[in-house]
């Protein structure tokens, strides 16, 4: 008697595991409501950047936009802003290119602005003209 | 042979012992999956946000709306924030709560204040942020007319005849007329209340010229009880912002707020009582008021 419900109690256990985390980390997962900005999905973490960067256009205060970027928590919010940028380029997001690049350039200065951004900035450097 | 071998099978089994193993079982594997080693988070939507990262990304909205004006989009990205709200007013509950928490020293934060209220105003929010920061007006530059300089005249040269001395002339009273401005030169541009237990029975003064710069150095007139007035500055709590000052009102008054000579239309308020939510229940406290004064533009 002791044997067998001993049994039926193992059996009941591991199939009721199964069960269990079949549904814990299949259809019910734990749903999370108070995350921070750096567990946002990277498209909506994409587009954060993005609106960051369009804000930037409207206030030009560069400390401000790294600031609003920091809760991101990218290792290095700039790599990371420059990556983003030269995605966009290669996806030819056409209306993201020219703000990404006037953050990009705010960030490490006309002087490091990588070649390829170079023919995206909204001011281009006037080229030299000949003399004579 | 085929009933027998029924009867052993059901006889090797003991349901309640399975139900409840069963039970056991489930309860456990969620306990583990749910809170030992639950799923890593990785696709998180804005809804699932905290309220400080939720803030975050209903500014950026609003600052990206102030860039590219599409309101279209600004809705699509907020209905991500907030899908089961209006959405303009979760906007006019940040601005609010960044104007209550001070976010409004630098600029940056002032500029934070209009894009949120530009995108909540036309769409019908309103909150305790309206009108706390005007957005400037467009300022018509007229370029100056240059001015030459005037033609030298020869002296004439010197009369070989003396000139007699004549009588000296009396002085000649030369009146510098002074420029007093004109009353008007500043508009109530705001009169609001609001009930903050920790704020209570405060008047907030504050003075912007025409572009919505903050003007400190002007003085503020609060009159109550017929005779009784006090006078004080703006801008001498800069923390707060450059032209602004405050005011405590007693409970039961009525104060008369006023920039002596500057102002046409002197708001009225009362310090009468009003009841405000916390987080463990009502509480009584005291009306307080912003009241923004704004330079006229001519």
């Amino acid at each position: 008697m002791a044997k067998r419900c001993i049994g039926s109690l193992l059996v009941g256990l591991l199939v009721g595991l199964s069960t269990g985390i079949f549904l814990g980390w299949g259809p019910f997962p734990v749903e999370y409501r108070n995350s921070p900005l750096a567990a946002l999905a990277p498209r909506y973490q994409e587009e954060y950047t993005l609106m960051v960067a369009e804000g930037y256009q409207v206030d030009r205060d560069i400390e401000a936009a790294l600031e609003r970027l920091r809760p991101l928590g990218k290792p290095n919010t700039i790599d990371y802003v420059i990556e983003l940028t030269e995605r966009y380029i290669s996806q030819s997001n056409i209306p993201a290119i020219p703000v990404m690049v006037a953050l990009v350039e705010a960030l490490i200065g006309p002087e490091n602005l990588p070649a390829i951004m170079q023919l995206y900035r909204p001011t281009p450097t006037p080229a030299p003209v000949p003399q004579g | 042979m085929t009933s027998s071998k029924h009867v052993r099978t059901s006889r090797g089994i003991s349901w309640w012992a399975l139900a409840l193993g069963l039970a056991l079982g489930l309860a456990a594997g969620l306990v583990y999956t749910w809170e030992i080693d639950p799923v890593i988070e990785r696709n998180t939507a804005p809804w699932q946000l905290s309220a400080a990262a939720r803030e975050d990304y209903v500014v950026a909205v609003a600052l990206s709306y102030a860039q590219n004006q599409d309101i279209l989009l600004a809705a699509d990205r907020l209905r991500a924030v907030s899908p089961n709200r209006n959405i303009w007013e979760v906007v006019a509950e940040v601005a609010c709560n960044r104007v209550k928490q001070g976010k409004t020293v630098t600029n940056s934060d002032i500029r934070v204040i209009r894009a949120l209220e530009q995108l909540y105003r036309p769409q019908g929010g309103s909150g305790c942020a309206d009108g706390l920061y005007p957005t400037p007006e467009p300022i018509t530059i007229v370029p100056p007319t240059p001015t030459f300089p005037p033609t030298p005249t020869l002296t004439p040269p010197p009369s070989k005849t003396p000139t007699v001395p004549g009588p000296t002339p009396a002085g000649a009273v030369v009146v510098v007329p002074t420029s007093t401005p004109a009353s008007g030169t500043f508009a109530l541009a705001r009169l609001q209340s609001f009930c903050d237990p920790e704020r209570p029975g405060i008047i907030e003064v504050r003075v912007y010229d025409v572009r919505g710069n903050g003007v400190p150095g002007i003085p503020v007139t609060v009159t109550w009880s017929g005779n009784e007035a006090d006078t004080f500055f703006t801008g001498l709590k800069p923390e707060r912002e450059a032209g602004y000052a405050d005011f405590s009102m007693e409970a039961g008054r009525s104060y008369t707020v006023t920039i002596p000579g500057l102002v046409s239309n002197a708001p009225t308020v009362e310090a009468d009582s009003c009841q405000a939510s916390v987080d463990d229940g009502v509480v009584t406290t005291v009306t307080s008021y912003y009241v923004n004064f704004q330079a006229r533009s001519n």
